[in-house]
């Protein structure tokens, strides 16, 4: 009695990006490894026009949603809404702008190749599948693809600190990756479905007071501590100082940006998208992350001689006004009129992506230089030595500290905004603060850059594709910035995703 | 009878476990590893899954241990950590009072969660139905799952192109 | 011109972009023209502006630009946009035109620096931050703005950066700055969070209309005035202005006495209607705030020796009146005695400078003396500002201090009481420095030897460039009076109260009434009495310094500032800084493992790396453990349980 398979229907081009960015990354392997060494760069232009080319697909697949509705593809394994759309841009984007640094980074050491593309453009892929999993092993499969690819590009140089960085990001990140896992199993028991859409049809249709809710309660802690792993949130950021300044400065601002973004795209997924329902359990535990992430992210920063370690902690504080958003969606999660928690949050990935693979550019071109040392000196009189350079080193940083004019600006004011509008003063109030605080950390690398005197006379060369990858990230910058309707009035429609 | 295989596999798993933590020979560690691993396909037998217990043994215990002795024997095996120094005197207690407490966390839960817990299982049914249930279950509901674990495989061999290369190829 | 209000800050734009990709090939000194002609520029276009607002009717005098909208998202609408109204047009018009002169004045008083061009960057950038600060139409164009100024006037201050006290100082000025940019930025949320707007006209609007409630148009208020006390240099975040006189004295002149610092007040004034609006603590906390830092750093004042330290201190001394002004409902009075201020601050500042100049950087006022005779025309044109800030009639100061006074009067007999010491002390120490410098004998014959570098020591008088900015300033400290003369018998009618006229649609809602109050019918007495107290502190110094009838009365205490500024420093340097510490070494302590802790150097430093590898990693995972464990007791046992 064979019954007939009823094979999921796919849709091959809302499936594009991912296939193109997993064909780029195997032609990349194949092509690579059968013809003889490509002329200089051009293995990073490949792997960038990929990542372009995937990030203008899901443009015309975001139309198709906007048209169309949202859905689901492949039986409900991954979401098919403008959420999903967004974060593969933003993700194609950051990867984009890292391929094209990453070439002057490895030119001439053993990596020099198609392999670190791949890996970039397979860890893009395990982020892209983050952001759009509408499954929780999906989730995980997409989180183990970016975590492996970062793991081997964190220990990609042969420096101390780079295995070091590897090892360490290896054994913590293998942790958390376990107890996500037991997270998903457990959350599994309680709604006996791993798909985000019929995890949701379930709590909807229980009322609250009747359910025993320990496993999903249970499954739901571990999850938080895998994901506030991946982001970064204090206390789970314990790795991140170490990593970012241990690992070759390229794969720090891919984690950073890519990394991170992904991450929060899946907390969204699964906290505010799958679980609105238990938003007064897991919303007051985003709430003392936010506030420790900030706290600790813009205080430690200050005391830091090392850039990227700075640049670390930075991140963490980052992290926080991310949460803060989280936090401000939780509100009102999986009601018809739900905030703006969740743009915000997206608005804010994908600036701080863009800001922080160009900081991290520029930090590469300069440690380069002065032989790989990212101390603060080595930034001394960058301003003399580069004015243009130093320039771009300033509107990145006064982004990250959210001065106004600059798209960081945008990004903080939105989640701010989005706090207070639920009338979580408290966390606004303390986001402040930490900006106040971390403003001074930026501050400091730009009175180096600008008004102390050099200790190197020589200016630092800077590779024309990283130059075009700083300049790009500069200047939406300031675009953003200065005329931030571009964004916003696109991310509006961001709201409309599947339930 | 279900109770006491449970108990056994159980003990089999969390032993061998145990063993790849704390044998100081790595050539033990990895027979720990396949005391593991068989523990975990008696746990998939005594669910019925023969399919799943037999892949287990075949593909985990049979080859990718194998391929772990074959690595351990050639980098040597004489090589042991003393673990004996702890150069932070707290962190023994530490672990041990934070493990036990997420242990009992995690374990009351489910104890207070059991009687939710779905009872559905149709592994019962006979011959090949079990195989036919898990490739429906691997080509609809999860075959993206199933494609973006070989996406995974893509990870690995470029990664270990990446860390393995000779510092030497550079100048090729 | 109110259609190209926009060139106003578009001219220091063009200025400071030409400087920024020419200037070094400009040089100098022509990067220094081509930033003053670009402020020159702008005066020139504010004055046509005025013109233009003056012909239109009085409720009309206001115009908007919007240049573009800014942030124009569903809930959110924020423009880009200028504001041409009395109120602005006048901060504007001081800004730019005593900009001008100090743009004028720097060329002369930079000569010779290797960072010349850098210096006018600098400068013309402050300009157009200044700009957009008093032209914005809503609070956040005017943040941009105020952001801005801070972070030039942190530039600025640490110029010259390779002397360690100047770059203490410009961090001073940021961290305390940066304290009153979060109460602008919380003021700017609670606004927009009860009327949806950040813009000037429905805030205030609602504040007018009674929309506004009374308690969340007191949040916004102080939170206000938190910013402003940070930028304008009030208790207790005063500390970094007599700092930041570590900058070149032209900054000291523009940003820390002429523009600035009176940002705050220039802030507390566009938002009179909200102030209006809240609780009557709030303006009696602004009245206070400012009447005791008035006092607290005219005392201060009396002890100093540094010459630019005296005129720090009575400029937190004088804005100190403007918000007692502000407080109590005088805010045509806190305008007038701003725009004197600056005459008057100004020309002292510059005066200070070519002082310092024509002495070879020698600031200490020990070491000076009978200057007026190789220092004429600098010596004339300070001893007509220290005539102003004294409160001498005729001169400017004179009239804007005796309005404060009046109003304060009406408001609180005990604040006029200290409006009153402190216009004695004012005069005091005014004097007290004029004659230290210009008068007595020339002390610094006998300090030669320490300037042996230069030969033969002789101060000598400034270059045209640096006097002409003196003289002009001189001028309007005489006569700037005229723009807001009080009713008195003799003074014809047309020609009273011009400033109050002018600025009346912006200021009506807040201005207090005081006609009628028994401080008004007794204001020529209160004018004498005002007077006297100049003469008694001017007669007083004179006979201690000049005369030498008794021993100056100059406590370490007050040369010391009350030891306010070492108590914090204490603070933060100690309790403060050691909390910093403490984490810092949690960090790296407790957090990054073995390494710092118990490494304890006699082990082998292989031994030492590998052991703080495992301790890292184990840290790290105990850390994330208990986070797990700490996540668990909140789901399980608090949310499941309980």
């Amino acid at each position: 009695m064979p019954e007939q398979f009823i094979a999921p229907s796919i849709d091959w081009f809302a499936l594009s990006p991912y296939l193109v960015m997993v064909a780029g990354a195997l032609g990349l392997l194949v092509v690579g490894a059968l013809t003889p060494r490509w002329p200089r760069g051009l293995y990073s232009l490949v792997s960038a026009l990929t990542a372009t080319s995937a990030g203008v697909l899901a443009v015309f697949i975001w139309n198709d949603v906007a048209e169309m509705g949202p859905g689901t593809l492949v039986g409900g394994a991954l979401s098919h809404d403008a959420f999903a759309q967004f974060v593969t841009i933003a993700v194609c984007a950051a990867t984009a702008l890292v391929a094209l640094v990453t070439d002057a980074e490895v030119r001439g050491t053993v990596l020099e190749g198609p392999e670190i593309h791949a890996l970039l453009l397979t860890a893009a892929t395990g982020a892209m599948v983050m952001g759009a999993s509408n499954d929780l092993i999906v989730l995980f499969l997409g989180l183990e693809t970016l975590s492996l690819a970062l793991y081997v590009l964190a220990a990609s140089e042969r420096t101390a600190a780079g295995q070091e960085a590897g090892m360490k990001y290896f054994i913590l990140g293998g942790l958390a990756s376990a107890v996500f896992l037991y997270g998903i199993a457990l959350l599994y028991g309680g709604a006996r479905s791993t798909n985000l859409g019929e995890i949701v049809a379930r709590f909807q249709s229980t009322v609250a007071l009747e359910r025993n809710d320990s496993l999903v309660l249970a499954g739901l802690a571990l999850l938080i501590v895998g994901l506030g792993f991946k982001v970064a949130a204090a206390p789970f950021h314990v790795w991140s100082p170490d990593v970012y300044q241990g690992a070759p400065t390229h794969v720090t601002a891919f984690m950073a940006s890519v990394g991170k973004a992904a991450a929060f795209a899946a907390m969204l997924r699964v906290l505010v998208i799958a679980l609105p329902f238990h938003r007064d359990d897991w919303r007051p535990v985003i709430w003392v992350l936010a506030i420790a992430s900030l706290v600790i992210g813009s205080t430690l920063a200050v005391v830091q001689t090392d850039v990227k370690r700075m640049l670390a902690f930075s991140s963490v504080s980052h992290a926080g006004f991310l949460l803060v958003g989280v936090e401000a969606a939780g509100h009102r999660a999986g009601e018809q009129i739900s905030g703006d928690g969740l743009e915000s949050v997206l608005v804010y990935l994908a600036l701080y992506s863009v800001l922080v693979v160009g900081t991290f550019s520029i930090v590469a071109v300069v440690s380069r230089h002065a032989g790989g040392s990212t101390d603060i000196s080595v930034f001394a009189g960058l301003g003399r030595r580069r004015p243009v350079l130093a320039l771009a080193l300033t509107i990145l940083l006064l982004a990250q500290a959210g001065v106004p004019l600059t798209s960081g600006f945008v990004a903080k004011w939105g989640v701010i905004q989005s706090a207070v509008a639920e009338r979580s003063y408290a966390i606004a109030i303390i986001a402040m603060v930490s900006a106040v605080i971390a403003a001074f950390l930026y501050l400091r690398i730009m009175v180096s850059a600008w008004l102390a005197d050099p200790s190197e006379v020589e200016p630092e060369p800077v590779p024309a594709m990283t130059g075009v990858a700083i300049a790009l990230a500069a200047a939406v910058t300031l675009v953003v910035g200065v005329y931030p309707e571009l964004l916003l009035g696109w991310t509006d429609a961001v709201s409309n995703f599947a339930r | 009878m279900e109770l006491i295989v449970f108990v056994l596999a159980s003990a089999m798993v969390l032993s061998g476990a145990i063993g790849v933590v704390l044998f100081r020979n790595p050539v033990h560690a990895a027979l720990g590893l396949v005391l593991t691993l068989f523990g975990v396909a008696v746990h998939f037998v005594s669910m019925e899954a023969h399919f799943l217990a037999a892949v287990q043994v075949i593909v985990y215990a049979g080859a990718i241990v194998v391929l772990f002795l074959f690595v351990i024997m050639l980098l040597g095996v004489d090589r042991a950590e003393d673990l004996t120094i702890e150069p932070l005197k707290l962190q023994r207690p530490v672990a041990i009072v934070l493990g036990a407490g997420v242990t009992v966390l995690v374990a009351g839960a489910v104890v207070r969660g059991a009687d939710t817990l779905g009872r559905e299982t149709n592994a019962s049914a006979p011959g090949d139905s079990n195989i036919r249930a898990l490739a429906r279950s691997l080509y609809s509901d999860h075959v993206l799952a199933f494609e973006l674990t070989s996406v995974l495989l893509i990870v690995a061999v470029a990664g270990t192109v990446v860390l393995t290369r000779r510092l030497k190829k550079s100048e090729g | 011109m109110l259609d190209v209000i926009w060139l106003v800050p578009a001219l220091p734009l063009v200025g400071f972009l030409a400087i920024l990709l020419f200037g070094r090939r400009l040089g100098e000194p022509g990067a220094g023209y081509v930033a003053a002609a670009a402020v020159l520029g702008a005066f020139v276009v504010t004055v046509g502006a005025f013109f233009d607002l003056l012909s239109l009717d009085e409720h009309h005098r206001e115009h908007v630009s919007v240049l573009f909208s800014w942030v124009p998202v569903s809930s959110l609408q924020i423009d880009m946009a200028l504001l041409a109204d009395p109120l602005s047009i006048t901060m504007a018009l001081f800004v730019t035109g005593i900009g001008f002169l100090i743009h004028l004045f720097a060329i002369g008083y930079m000569h010779g620096d290797p960072k010349f061009s850098k210096f006018f960057l600098y400068l013309n950038l402050f300009v157009l931050s200044m700009l957009m600060l008093v032209l914005g139409e809503n609070l956040l164009v005017t943040f941009l703005g105020w952001e801005g100024v801070g972070a030039c006037s942190y530039f600025l201050i640490s110029f010259w950066h390779t002397r360690e006290s100047a770059a203490t100082a410009g961090k001073k000025a940021f961290v305390t700055n940066r304290i009153g940019d979060w109460g602008v930025m919380l003021a700017m949320f609670l606004g927009f969070q009860a009327v949806g707007s950040v813009s000037y006209s429905a805030l205030n609007g609602a504040a007018e209309s009674g929309a506004l409630a009374s308690s969340t148009a007191t949040g916004i208020a102080l939170l206000l005035f938190v910013g402003a006390a940070g930028k304008s240099a009030q208790l207790p975040l005063y500390l970094w202005l007599p700092d930041a006189m570590e900058g070149p004295t032209p900054v000291s002149a523009l940003i820390h006495a002429a523009t600035m610092v009176t940002a705050g007040v220039f802030l507390m004034t566009r938002m009179n209607p909200v102030i209006a609006a809240s609780a009557d603590y709030a303006p009696q906390i602004i009245a206070w705030v400012g009447a005791l830092t008035a006092l607290f750093a005219a005392t201060i004042a009396v002890a100093q020796h540094d010459i630019k330290k005296v005129l720090a201190y009575s400029t937190v001394s004088q804005l100190g009146y403007m918000f007692l002004a502000v407080g109590t409902g005088a805010y045509v009075a806190a305008v007038f005695h701003m725009v004197t201020h600056a005459f008057f601050k100004a020309l002292m500042f510059l005066g200070s400078g070519s002082v310092i100049h024509g002495m070879h950087h020698e600031q200490d006022m020990r070491r000076m003396g009978a200057l007026r005779t190789v220092m004429p025309i600098t010596a004339g044109t300070f001893i007509i500002g220290w005539l102003a800030i004294a409160g001498v009639p005729p001169f400017a100061g004179f009239w804007s201090k005796d309005e404060i006074l009046l109003f304060t009067l009406a408001s609180s007999p005990v604040l006029y009481v200290i409006g009153l010491v402190t216009a004695v002390l004012t005069a005091f120490y005014m004097t007290r420095q004029v004659v230290m410098v210009f008068f007595g004998e020339a002390r610094w014959e006998s300090h030669a030897d320490d300037h042996g570098a230069h030969g033969e020591f002789r101060p000598h008088e400034s270059p045209p460039i640096m006097l002409f900015p003196l003289v002009v300033l001189a001028g309007l400290s005489v006569v700037g009076g005229a723009i807001q003369l009080p009713s008195f018998g003799i003074i014809p009618d047309s020609w009273r109260h011009r400033l109050e006229d002018w600025l009346h649609p912006v200021v009506e809602p807040g201005e207090a009434v005081i006609k009628g109050t028994a401080a008004y019918d007794a204001k020529s007495w209160l004018a004498l009495l005002a007077i006297a107290c100049a003469v008694l502190g001017i007669a007083a110094a004179i006979a201690v310094y000049a005369k030498g009838r008794a021993k100056p009365f100059e406590p370490e205490l007050l040369a010391r500032g009350w030891r306010y500024d070492e108590t914090v420093s204490a603070f933060m340097g100690g309790p403060g800084r050691r909390a910093f510490d403490a984490v810092a070494r949690f960090d790296s302590g407790v957090v990054d493992g073995a390494v710092t802790g118990t490494a304890s150097g006699v082990r082998s430093v292989a031994e030492r790396l590998r052991r703080g590898q495992t301790g890292f990693v184990r840290n790290y995972s105990a850390v994330v453990v208990a986070g797990v464990l700490g996540v668990l007791i909140w789901f399980v046992i608090i949310r499941g349980v309980l």
